[in-house]
């Protein structure tokens, strides 16, 4: 078993671009994670940006069980499916704040699932208490806070990597993501709530901040673990990633691969 | 036939399925657990079909367990609680 490194054996960039459809969103995710594995790249920091409504369901959820068509195409959200498991979030732009880590699986090597999912949301929950946010992390993959749920993780292990991403809610509207998601009573079972709407906390009533003022002091808190420069999305992996887009994450196939 | 179980302190887990001539056919395991590597939840979905609609939860499990390949990881979930879900199907 090979070693253990750390965040700062690294040189971490930093993508943060222009908005994406939620395909391409799904692509550049397996793309550049694949990247990170072969070794093409360093460790990536990907914050994402959006271009239109959407549900993003995990890799092992049930299409029909998850989403209401109906409501989906009332309020045009588009349904794709991710590359990891979980669950399933409802984002509209500007109102989550969605990031992807796209680590070397050696960051990780020898720490269980559990481990793993907390070590690479350490410096967020860090960043969330130097906003004032009393967080902590909920076993298995959630964010919370005292008044809520602030977000949830989802991991991928693929060939060498590991992709860890993660949405927090910023402003969501609650009554909207009830009409687009179906969230069953059993999966409310044992959170000690029966309504989705109250689950949820965003980050915007609990700092008062904005969006983009929120992503900078996560930022910072981050370069105090490792250096991270910002770089343009190249063209060579958004071709690849347009590609994956195209003729996997924007199929019927892919997305109602469980129905 | 439709099954959930949210696993105390995990995921959901969901079964879908058909009993055909005393046996389960058609079976879909869904959820919003995480597994690895993901094709395993096809080897999961097989390992069911076929087993008889009057199986107990260790039955079902073994079976479940039988099917996971050495370097399965199975995060939020079990084959014990994939067990539970096809009971709450059958019921």
């Amino acid at each position: 078993m090979s070693e253990r490194t750390q965040w700062n054996d690294y040189q971490w960039e930093l993508l943060h671009g222009a908005p994406q459809s939620p395909e391409l969103h799904m692509a550049l995710d397996a793309v550049i994670t694949d990247e990170v594995g072969a070794g093409l790249r360093p460790p990536t920091l990907r914050i994402w940006e959006w271009s239109q409504p959407a549900v993003i369901i995990g890799r092992f959820q049930s299409l029909k069980n998850e989403v209401d068509p109906q409501g989906a195409a009332r309020h045009g959200v588009k349904v794709v499916r991710r590359v990891s498991g979980g669950g399933a979030m409802f984002v509209e732009p500007g109102n989550t704040i969605t990031y992807s880590l796209s680590v070397p699986q050696a960051l990780v090597q020898g720490m269980s699932f559990q481990q793993s999912y907390e070590y690479l949301d350490a410096w967020v929950i860090q960043a969330l208490h130097d906003l004032g946010i009393k967080a902590w992390y909920q076993p298995l993959n959630d964010i919370a806070s005292e008044s809520g749920k602030i977000g949830g993780a989802a991991q991928a292990r693929r060939a060498g990597a590991v992709l860890h991403h993660v949405t927090m809610s910023y402003d969501i509207d609650a009554e909207k993501m009830v009409q687009v998601l179906r969230i069953g009573r059993e999966k409310l079972s044992d959170k000690g709530t029966t309504s989705a709407k109250k689950r949820v906390d965003p980050l915007r009533s609990q700092t008062g901040l904005e969006r983009d003022v929120i992503i900078e002091r996560m930022l910072q808190t981050f370069r105090g673990l490792a250096s991270l420069t910002p770089i343009p999305l190249s063209q060579a992996t958004l071709e690849k990633a347009q590609t994956q887009a195209r003729d996997k994450f924007s199929t019927p196939e892919w997305t109602a691969q469980v129905p | 036939m439709h099954g959930e179980y949210k696993v105390p302190g995990g995921k959901l887990v969901v079964v879908d399925l058909e009993i055909k001539d005393g046996a389960l056919s058609d079976v879909r395991v869904s959820g919003d657990f995480f597994l690895e590597p993901p094709e395993v939840l096809d080897a999961i979905n097989d390992a069911l079909t076929g087993l008889p609609a009057d199986a107990d939860d260790a039955r079902i499990a073994a079976a479940v367990q039988a099917c996971l390949p050495a370097d399965a990881e199975l995060f939020g979930f079990s084959p014990e609680a994939v067990a539970v879900t096809v009971r709450r199907a059958l019921t």
